[in-house]
């Protein structure tokens, strides 16, 4: 325990400097990339979430992305507000004629950033209350957080009136924050955006380091054993989930500062599929990793579209095939696995050591 | 008054009343041993009493508490405690988090959502003496061997300090010298315990039992000491059949 805690600590330090020093200068500070790479960051947030919820709990939500999306509309929602005189453009051309009651509150900034984390995490915690306590558990969990999603997606795509429906909210205004007018492209932004992803991996270490992760590891492993152990398993998933909606919603919130606008594209089952992904890649075992995998996939699908524009896609799948059948734990794994194995090599090193040292002098007893 | 009264318990499942009208009581400090054949409900009883099986009719009270319709872990809180026969600890966590799972003190939400990075406790300590499994305390408990596997599990039962701890078969597919010392930790327990055993190892039940309570079909058969079992003729019949 204490030993993996200074792994994550050490790992997080590491990211940490490379995210705030070596990735800025790489990029020798430039608007456009700044901006992708934050974009990277922000997704970061949801593969962590998923990583809180799969690797940690074993809850393997497949509706994140109706979460991150809540998070995403409700930004954009006080961003097109602000970018308005009155009603919404896209709700004239809906013959809406007023503006919705819940439209009305995310004037306000503070609602709003509020909205983004409390919004997804009731809403996720409605779905789990009903579900853990039914005991419902494994792929049928799966199963219903993918159908909600399915159906919250076609619910916002629906209600053209009030969400942009397939279009989304476009034409946002800027962010402006403590009387800061956030320009998406200057380096403060890209760290802003850093900031909060490592603020989330901070939340994410010290729960699972808590001995309420432990807990939930402990559900994962054998929810019947660890109820009767005093321990009401339904209220730890439950609380894992809703922390986990939160954190994609903030990712969300992010994500929409970053590219200007919000689409029901984002929660779509193919993007929920790809936080999966991310998370797998990266390692579910650790919310460090997961944020890691979040970075290297995205990274990889720009890099790898420039270079083979045609077959990308292909490439990028049979990478997936071969990462989920040769390193079941990800990234994270091999990491882990090497150092597992220095340390045995050490280990075997002094004993070896102290044998000899017994044969050479029998004189002492015991150890020394 | 008794820590445990079981009064005219009854399940059914389908059609097969599997336990019938059985009334237990169990003090403080005293161990009790459930014997009976296959099939006479032993293990549907402990089922009952720690909450995995809910009862058809009848009332189960536990220190001054009815329980009979609270859920599990409710139970687990007000002090009852149970081993399967199956032994099942967590494979994935190491020795030393599998014990603090098991000390469940506090396992409110909030209270383990404020607790970061716990510290070696003395009590930890003693009980991992105690079983001896002190230099294996860094492993996954998945890499123990079977008898170390039993020894981790009756650790996390001492941890976990219930009143009463109901325990299936604790003895199954261990050596003669492993039973002699799980003897010993019964032993120790009985100060500060109360126990169920469901348990065939008469040796073992003639070791550590107070008072005996003989099942068969659902119903109580017989009850008493050790000698008085051993000479009650209905016990004779139920298990040779004549």
């Amino acid at each position: 325990m204490t030993k993996k805690l200074k792994y994550d600590l050490v790992a997080y330090a590491l990211f940490a400097a490379v995210i705030f020093l070596a990735v800025p200068a790489y990029l020798n500070f430039e608007g456009y990339e700044l901006n992708t790479f934050a974009r990277y960051l922000s997704l970061g947030i949801v593969s962590l979430a998923l990583a809180l919820s799969w690797g940690t709990a074993g809850i393997l939500n497949l509706g994140q992305a109706a979460t991150f999306g809540m998070g995403s509309y409700a930004m954009a929602m006080h961003l097109k507000l602000k970018s308005s005189q009155g009603l919404p453009d896209f709700m004239s051309w809906n013959n809406v004629e007023e503006l919705p009651w819940f439209w009305v509150p995310f004037h306000s900034l503070s609602f709003t950033l509020l909205a983004g984390l409390l919004i997804p995490a009731s809403i996720g915690g409605i779905i789990a209350i009903f579900m853990f306590r039914a005991r419902i558990s494994g792929v049928f969990v799966a199963v219903i957080t993918l159908a909600f999603l399915v159906a919250f997606q076609l619910l916002v795509i629906e209600q053209q009136g009030y969400t942009g429906g397939q279009n989304g909210l476009t034409g946002l205004a800027p962010l402006t924050l403590l009387g800061w007018t956030v320009d998406i492209y200057s380096l403060s932004f890209y760290y802003l955006i850093a900031a909060c992803l490592f603020v989330a991996i901070m939340i994410g270490i010290y729960l699972v380091h808590s001995k309420f992760g432990l807990i939930l590891r402990a559900i994962r492993e054998d929810a019947d054993r660890t109820r009767f152990f005093g321990y009401n398993v339904a209220s730890y998933e439950t609380a894992a989930f809703c922390i986990s909606a939160a954190l994609a919603g903030w990712s969300g919130m992010l994500y929409t500062l970053v590219l200007e606008f919000a689409s029901p594209t984002y929660m779509s089952v193919s993007f929920s599929l790809a936080i999966v992904i991310w998370c797998a890649v990266g390692g579910r075992e650790s919310i460090i990793a997961a944020a890691i995998g979040a970075i290297v996939v995205n990274l990889l699908e720009v890099r790898l579209s420039d270079v083979f524009v045609e077959g990308w896609n292909l490439i990028l799948g049979v990478t997936f095939v071969l990462i989920v059948m040769f390193m079941p734990r990800g990234l994270h794994g091999v990491v882990a696995g090497a150092n597992d194995w220095i340390a045995r090599r050490k280990d075997s090193r002094v004993s070896n050591a102290k044998h000899s040292n017994l044969k050479s002098r029998p004189e002492i007893k015991g150890g020394q | 008054m008794d820590l445990l009264e079981v009064t005219d318990l009854r399940v059914d499942f389908g059609g097969l009343r599997a336990v019938d009208g059985l009334n237990l009581n169990v003090s403080q400090g005293e161990i009790l041993c459930l014997l009976g054949p296959n099939g006479a409900g032993k293990s549907t009883t402990l089922d009952l009493i720690c909450g995995k099986t809910q009862l058809t009719s009848g009332s189960i009270r536990f220190d001054g508490h009815e329980i009979s319709n609270i859920p599990e872990f409710k139970r687990v809180r007000y002090g009852i405690g149970r081993k399967f026969q199956v032994p099942s600890v967590f494979k994935e966590l190491t020795v030393d988090e599998n014990l603090q799972v098991a000390r469940s003190k506090h396992s409110g939400l909030l209270q383990t959502l404020s607790k970061f990075r716990h510290r070696h406790s003395p009590e930890i300590e003693r009980i991992l003496e105690l079983v001896g499994l002190e230099t294996r305390r860094a492993d996954m408990a998945g890499n123990l061997s079977h008898g170390e596997t039993q020894w981790l599990e009756i650790a996390m039962l001492i941890a976990q300090d219930s009143k009463l701890i109901l325990m299936d078969e604790p003895t199954a597919g261990m050596t003669i010298q492993e039973t002699d010392k799980t003897a010993r930790i019964f032993e120790s327990l009985r100060k500060t315990h109360a126990l169920i055993v469901v348990e065939h190892d008469m040796s073992f039940v003639r070791q550590v039992a107070d008072r005996i309570t003989v099942m068969a079909q659902g119903k109580k058969l017989a009850e008493g000491t050790v000698t008085e079992i051993e000479n009650n003729e209905a016990v004779k019949s139920a298990y040779l059949g004549h």
